[in-house]
């Protein structure tokens, strides 16, 4: 009897993972036989009925891709551009050429981001997002990346600090809190969990030699929230 | 109310202590916090988050306490952009040259830009 609660607790515990067996190498291997070097970020593209996720999520997109040691194309001036040539409907280039955004902006990759869903429960503690981040190559159009994610949100708000300072601070916090400053840090959250599993780029120090790490599930589900990082 | 100030000091110093592992920092939290001053500046673009978001842009670029001890990419094009646009030709033209000195691989870009603007 005792030894069914360990295999069940084993099992249970195995199908949390969030990990795949793949290594990232296997998982990802255009980004390992392209090894690009600077990524454009596509203004997201907002199926939710939330009207404001498109700049939660294109507002920090930016840090993570950075500091994965990619050369991000600036991100507001890419914007601007973006508008000026009509092109910033993501949605239209999607399963399109990029060939002309190598050419313009000389990346190699561009992130889309496409937002599924958002919800929020009735008392809004509590946001459910459904989120897919693709990376194509400009040069080839190929699909590099892909992870499609259902993420459980905790709005509340903390500070990340444990114990009864910490406490004391989030009740402080929570006074001046708004709900733009909490949705920017979900998609904050959001968006570092889901590409922290994108391969090192140029200016990090485990550039190509992050192969043999265990590359994240392409499709996952997920409990986060501001103190997830 | 003078043990609370003391408490709220007491975490500000054990937050301020922590050491940043990323490549780069992204400026001091709550004021010049980046994230929600680049949301506020997509969403409504006036003024005051034009102003916010510059100074997101300056706390960047005088203090980095990432990793790599240098300005992360895009920052100096992003500030340049929007000196340009407000009319601070110089200092904006000045500050996409800074982008392509430290980052190459902006070059054909920075350069398409400038020559945009200069038509």
């Amino acid at each position: 009897m005792r030894s069914y609660f360990w295999i069940i607790l084993v099992l249970l515990i195995s199908s949390c993972s969030t990990n795949s067996k793949l290594t990232k190498l296997n998982a990802y291997s255009g980004i390992y036989n392209e090894q690009p070097i600077s990524i454009l970020i596509m203004p997201p593209i907002n199926r939710s009925t939330n009207v404001e996720a498109k700049q939660f999520f294109h507002a920090t997109l930016h840090v993570p891709l950075a500091n994965s040691g990619y050369y991000v194309v600036p991100p507001f001036l890419s914007m601007e551009i973006l508008k000026r040539e009509s092109a910033y409907d993501s949605e239209l280039f999607l399963n399109q050429s990029l060939d002309k955004f190598n050419e313009v902006f000389d990346a190699d990759i561009a992130l889309f981001t496409i937002i599924h869903k958002w919800d929020k429960n009735k008392i809004g503690a509590k946001v459910f997002v459904e989120i897919e981040y693709v990376i194509k190559s400009t040069k080839t159009n190929d699909i590099l990346y892909s992870r499609h994610g259902s993420i459980e949100y905790d709005a509340s708000v903390s500070t990340g600090v444990d114990g009864i300072y910490g406490a004391l601070a989030d009740i402080a916090l929570s006074a001046a809190n708004t709900a733009a400053t909490k949705y920017v840090d979900l998609a904050k959250v959001c968006n570092r969990y889901t590409l922290t599993d994108l391969p090192k780029g140029k200016y990090s120090t485990r550039y190509k030699i992050d192969g043999d790490d265990l590359a994240g599930k392409p499709k996952f589900k997920v409990r986060l929230s501001a103190k997830s990082y | 109310m003078k043990n609370i100030s003391t408490l709220l000091l007491f975490v500000f110093l054990i937050s301020s202590c922590t050491t940043t592992t990323t490549l780069y920092s992204w400026g001091s939290k709550k004021k010049y916090d980046y994230h929600t001053n680049s949301y506020n500046y997509l969403k409504v673009s006036d003024d005051e988050s034009i102003d916010s978001i510059k100074k997101s842009y300056i706390d960047i670029i005088e203090r980095q306490d990432g990793t790599r001890k240098t300005v992360p990419p895009g920052i100096y094009a992003d500030y340049g952009f929007l000196l340009l646009s407000s009319g601070e030709k110089e200092k904006g033209t000045e500050l996409l040259k800074l982008e392509k000195n430290l980052y190459p691989e902006s070059t054909i870009f920075i350069d398409r830009v400038l020559k945009m603007l200069n038509r």
